[in-house]
């Protein structure tokens, strides 16, 4: 009798301290990230950079005066662990925002979830735009640019080298790959009508034989090839095809963030590699809080911190920015005040998201790869920025794909 | 173009026999589908990685020497794990041979994330063999030439042990008869044991062999099993040959689907894989494994 009592009063006490904890303990960030399989890599790089957010974030005296949590979880890079990983979070951790994911069918997984029981969700890493077109829920944002406003970047780029006029791609064989040759293929003919575009070339996800996609795109002849592909396929091509004359024959538009640069150390062709990046520290303009954030990183982990690491950093602190503005962690209220904060993030100041599909103004960095006095990696250099907002997809276009879509 | 694809294919093809020789010299003689042989060719690339720098850093000898070395490493580790986990099960109940070997897997993958990151790590190519051989406009890459070469050579000292030596006997003696070959006298587990050792020692020396050319991270290990697999499917799971039969035609028709079918590549490996099982349940060569 006197156990039952008590086991009744250790329930009434629980209940009390949760709802409580709500008000006043921690604000939670459910952090369900693909930190092993595939994305593991990018995953734990963005981990890192929002440990430092939130370690600034509760020496400046936390969000709304109240501390700010991690609580870490592995999606193991599956949509399926992914979802199921968010729901726990969100019933037994009780999280206030879910974030962390990486890859684009985890991350729409993860939305889908957040639709489902209404908790906020950002993506800093994953950048699928069917999040923000066919498949966007309320509760959802994201403040990188979206893989459209990347191609779109990439073909602003191209337009501006009247020497090249012959253009073939070269992508990953999914739906990033595919999608992103389009949105590249569609701005370029209207920017530059007079450019030939080859056919397009897929190669299987994580293909790391590279040579004869590489042998087969040559063959087209082209001044220069479009490939969104990423970790073990770009690498493989950067390294396989300078036994091809690759880089003598024609020149390379790709996905070059700070941890490719990294990896690829010395096998770096010497040129005729353009990179596309979402936050290259070395391209950033040198603020003091960016040259704070470059010394804090590189002191606790001992290297430079990469576009994930950055882009975790600004997503928590803009989360931050936007609990501030909105008085309370509570969902609704947070949606309502997203699109009125306007942010200064590491990256520039004055991002904002639009209320109509969660895309945050985020810019595109576009140069070229070289290697540079003072860093053991080749960087990028003849870095042109691209404005966030006239790469975003345009309303009307978001409206009729949504249409389509149902 | 079609010579270069070719080429191109060969090599590739290659690669992928020294891979699926350890792994098919493992099944022919112990009847074990070692899950691993990924996780020793994994091991034989970041091995390679670590003593490029340290044995003549960028010359061809000090490539091919840390190669070596890594490769008879793995090999000792090969050596450990059949003598201390596989032994135990020889001839049991197929389960256990995936328990075991997928635990050896997982074991490999978590330590080599811990101890060399999620990232991949670039592993420095030999200075001589860094170019290409440019024929006219033509341009053939030095260094799948030269891992070509190396294979080429693996393949021939293959053969000769197996065929004109007494090792090479008894391993065929084994193969086809265990129990004859113990009631001869011949320690039957010194056999075993060096099939796999020698197997193992073919993962590594794949693993290094293509370190600089490929992209090294704790993921390689399914990635390659999985392709050494269907050169094995092709080929006959215990057939040598089949195996380089196998090996030669994945990578060419890869090379040449490329070319001519780009949409269809993928599929072409997948869809003579599925003629074979069809027409030969037991692969290309058919018949029992020698």
């Amino acid at each position: 009798m006197l156990e039952k009592k008590n086991t009744v009063a250790a329930v009434v006490l629980a209940a009390l301290a949760t709802s409580a904890g709500a008000q006043d303990g921690p604000v939670k960030v459910g952090f369900a990230a693909d930190l092993t399989g595939a994305c593991a890599a990018l995953s734990e790089d963005g981990l890192n950079g929002a440990k430092i957010a939130a370690e600034e974030i509760n020496a400046r005296g936390g969000i709304l005066g109240r501390p700010v949590e991690l609580i870490v979880r592995d999606t193991q890079t599956k949509p399926d662990e992914g979802a199921k990983v968010a729901r726990e979070l969100i019933a037994k951790d009780r999280i206030d925002v879910l974030t962390g994911v990486c890859s684009s069918a985890v991350m729409l997984a993860e939305s889908a979830v957040s639709a489902e029981l209404k908790v906020p969700f950002y993506a800093a890493i994953g950048s699928t735009q069917r999040a923000n077109i066919e498949l966007y829920q309320p509760y959802f944002w994201q403040v990188q640019a979206n893989a459209t406003m990347e191609a779109y970047a990439a073909a602003e780029y191209v337009a501006k080298k009247p020497e090249w006029k012959k253009i073939s791609a070269l992508g990953s064989d999914y739906e990033w790959g595919h999608t992103s040759v389009a949105a590249f293929t569609e701005r370029l003919k209207e920017l530059r009508p007079d450019i030939a575009f080859a056919d397009p070339i897929y190669a299987k996800v994580g293909e790391t034989a590279m040579a004869p996609y590489i042998t087969a795109t040559l063959a087209q002849q082209p001044d220069a090839v479009f490939a969104p592909l990423f970790g073990p396929s770009l690498g493989a091509t950067l390294k396989q095809g300078q036994g091809f004359g690759f880089f003598q024959k024609t020149n390379l538009v790709t996905l070059m963030t700070v941890d490719t640069l990294q990896s690829q150390g010395v096998s770096m062709p010497a040129d005729n590699v353009y990179g596309i990046a979402r936050a290259p520290f070395f391209a950033l303009e040198q603020s003091p809080e960016v040259t704070a954030f470059i010394e804090t990183y590189r002191a606790a982990y001992g290297e430079y911190p990469t576009d994930w690491a950055i882009n975790a950093y600004d997503g928590l602190n803009f989360y931050a920015a936007v609990a501030e503005k909105a008085g309370t962690v509570e969902a609704d209220a947070i949606i309502a005040a997203l699109p009125q904060v306007s942010f200064d993030g590491l990256r520039e100041k004055g991002l904002t998201i639009r209320a109509l599909d969660g895309q945050m103004n985020a810019p595109v960095y576009v140069g070229k790869a070289a290697k540079v006095e003072g860093y053991d990696f080749p960087i990028l250099t003849e870095v042109e920025k691209f404005e966030g907002a006239p790469l975003m997809p345009a309303e009307d276009l978001i409206l009729q794909a949504r249409e389509a879509a149902r | 173009m079609v010579l270069i694809q070719l080429v191109n294919g060969l090599m590739e093809g290659m690669t992928l026999f020294l891979i699926a020789s350890g792994l098919t010299l493992i099944f022919g003689v112990t009847r074990i589908i070692n899950f691993a042989h990924g996780s020793f060719y994994m091991l034989g690339a970041f091995l390679t990685y670590e003593l490029v720098p340290l044995i003549g850093p960028g010359t061809l000898w000090g490539f091919f020497a840390a190669v070596a070395v890594s490769a008879a490493a793995v090999s000792a580790l090969g050596i450990l794990f059949e003598m201390t986990a596989l032994r135990r099960i020889y001839g049991k109940d197929g389960i256990l041979q995936l328990i075991v070997t997928v635990a050896l897997v997982l074991i490999i993958r978590d330590l080599v994330r811990m101890t060399w990151g999620a990232n991949s790590v670039p592993v420095q190519m030999p200075d001589a063999l860094m170019g290409a051989l440019v024929v006219g406009d033509t341009y053939f890459p030095l260094f799948p030439i030269a891992i070509f070469a190396a294979g080429l050579t693996v393949v021939l000292a293959m053969i000769w042990v197996i065929y004109f030596t007494r090792a090479g006997i008894l391993l065929r003696a084994g193969t086809d008869d265990r129990g004859m070959v113990a009631l001869l006298g011949v320690n039957e587990k010194l056999i075993f044991t060096a099939v796999f050792a020698a197997g193992a020692f073919l993962a590594g020396l794949a693993g290094g062999l293509s370190a600089p050319y490929g992209e090294v991270n704790y993921l390689l290990d399914t990635t390659i099993i999985v392709s050494a697999f269907i050169v094995c499917v092709i080929g006959g799971l215990g057939n040598l040959y089949g195996a380089l039969a196998g090996a030669l035609v994945v990578g060419v028709t890869k090379a040449i689907g490329v070319m001519y079918f780009p949409r269809l590549s993928m599929v072409l490996i997948f869809l003579i894989m599925a003629a074979v099982l069809i027409a030969r349940s037991l692969g290309r060569q058919g018949g029992p494994a020698r």
